[in-house]
């Protein structure tokens, strides 16, 4: 029992999944101002601004739903720490071995979303009420492309039959190579980063909560002190959460049985995903919220919906 | 309580100033040269989560409720900056029938940033000291 609460708490869940995101995000922010040409800020940037927001003043305002308000943060907080315990880390963590563990991630995924919705849509302001209605509209559509790209590869595995337990999809894999080699699954790769990018909220798909232009920051306007960290947390835990399904997904590979040594591997992986992520920051602009629509729903769906017929036709025999 | 004086988010409103020192704070954030970045700032869009206050422009009569409607919604300690000269004095448009200003009729500037515009490198200095200011503000509180 007690080995549970540690892992619950310190490794790989609590602490440790926190203090990787916090430093995951800062690392982000240094390389996309390198991409830049600027400096940037330290390594654990994100852990002090987290440490001042929760010994700030916390502003409630006064039309505001208090309740919900205050306690919407901890839904998506929630939602991800127990994602990251739940979840096995490639050679690291075992995870809760069930067999339709894909299903529960599935509706987890969305709970980050959900509390920006309630805790933007409590905060009584014309901002956040636009900027949930448009997270509403984006979240139809990326969670559609995750719910497909998870179907692909159930099937896959599977056989035809759909096999929804991710430590079998891992084994699948790590015996008969990483999807990430395989080309019925590169479309279902390309969706994936691009359910990735808009999860995350990162530039091209940064509408809901601008910062320097017409929404000022949207669902979190209202937000300060406290509160405003939890918010900061969920996303440190949310990229951490991404990070393992993408090596779920595409690219459980292991070197040997060394736990240290693979945990290493898991973070030098994690660290191309930040990479990534941070070069699509820099480099390209924000839609606007129809144009953001209107590519989710053309591209990424359409992708995944490729790779899902490929699938199909080579579990049939047919390629 | 010193490692959280290196986290300070920066607040700009505009109280009608002709956009000169606009441009120049933009420079400061977002390109590459000045980078105001490395002293773990980061501009955010809502006053409530702001430390630091910059504050351009002359405070003409219609944009004076919505800067008094900015300064109540910061949480305590803040620390405000006038940029430029016009909210230090209201420059060549003291006198005039629709200029309510300057700033410190209204709240205690902490650091003036004069010049019209003031350099890239007069504003970060001055973020620096206001830097300074906030971490004794927050001595003071405890």
């Amino acid at each position: 029992m007690s080995a549970e609460i540690i892992k619950f708490f310190i490794f790989p869940g609590g602490v440790f999944a926190v203090v990787l995101g916090l430093v995951l995000i800062s690392i982000e922010r240094i390389l996309v101002a390198r991409f830049q040409g600027r400096v940037g800020p330290v390594f654990y940037q994100n852990i002090i601004d987290v440490i001042k927001l929760f010994n700030k003043e916390t502003l409630i305002p006064k039309d505001a739903k208090d309740f919900i308000f205050k306690f919407a943060p901890l839904f998506g907080f929630s939602g991800m720490l127990v994602m990251v315990y739940f979840l096995p880390i490639p050679g690291v963590y075992e995870g809760v071995k069930g067999d339709y563990d894909l299903i529960i991630l599935i509706y987890f995924m969305a709970l980050p979303a959900i509390s920006h919705i309630l805790g933007g849509g409590a905060s009584s302001s014309p901002y956040a009420a636009i900027s949930v209605s448009r997270e509403l509209k984006l979240m139809l559509v990326y969670e559609f492309v995750f719910i497909i790209v998870a179907l692909t590869l159930a099937v896959y595995v599977g056989g035809g039959s759909g096999e929804f337990s991710l430590k079998k999809i891992m084994d699948y894999q790590i015996q008969n190579g990483c999807f990430l080699f395989d080309w019925k699954l590169w479309p279902a790769f390309i969706a994936f980063l691009i359910f990735v990018l808009a999860t995350l909220e990162v530039p091209p798909f940064e509408v809901a909560h601008h910062n320097h232009a017409d929404i000022m920051e949207g669902y979190l306007i209202e937000y300060s002190g406290a509160p405003l960290g939890m918010f900061e947390i969920t996303d440190a835990l949310k990229i951490v959460v991404l990070s393992i399904i993408f090596q779920i997904f595409f690219f459980p590979s292991v070197i040997g049985d060394d736990v240290m040594i693979n945990l290493f591997w898991f973070l030098i992986k994690t660290l191309f995903l930040v990479g990534f992520i941070a070069l699509a920051h820099a480099s390209l602009a924000s839609f606007r919220a129809d144009q953001e629509f209107k590519f989710l729903i053309r591209v990424p769906v359409v992708l995944a919906f490729v790779s899902l017929i490929l699938v199909i036709l080579s579990v049939k025999g047919l390629i | 309580m010193s490692i959280i004086t290196r986290s300070p988010f920066l607040f700009r409103i505009n109280t009608g100033s002709c956009n000169g020192c606009d441009v120049e704070l933009a420079t400061t954030a977002m390109i590459p040269r000045y980078d105001v970045e490395r002293l773990g700032c980061r501009y955010t869009g809502s006053p409530k989560h702001a430390d630091i206050l910059l504050v351009t422009g002359p405070i003409t009569a219609r944009s004076k409720p919505y800067l008094l409607e900015v300064l109540d919604e910061l949480p305590n300690p803040f620390v405000v900056v006038a940029v430029g000269t016009c909210p230090t004095s209201c420059g060549i448009f003291r006198d005039s029938y629709s200029i309510e200003g300057p700033l410190d009729k209204y709240v205690k500037v902490d650091v003036n940033v004069p010049g019209c515009p003031p350099r890239p490198q007069a504003i970060i200095d001055g973020v620096a000291k206001a830097l300074e200011i906030w971490k004794q503000k927050i001595r003071d509180i405890k």
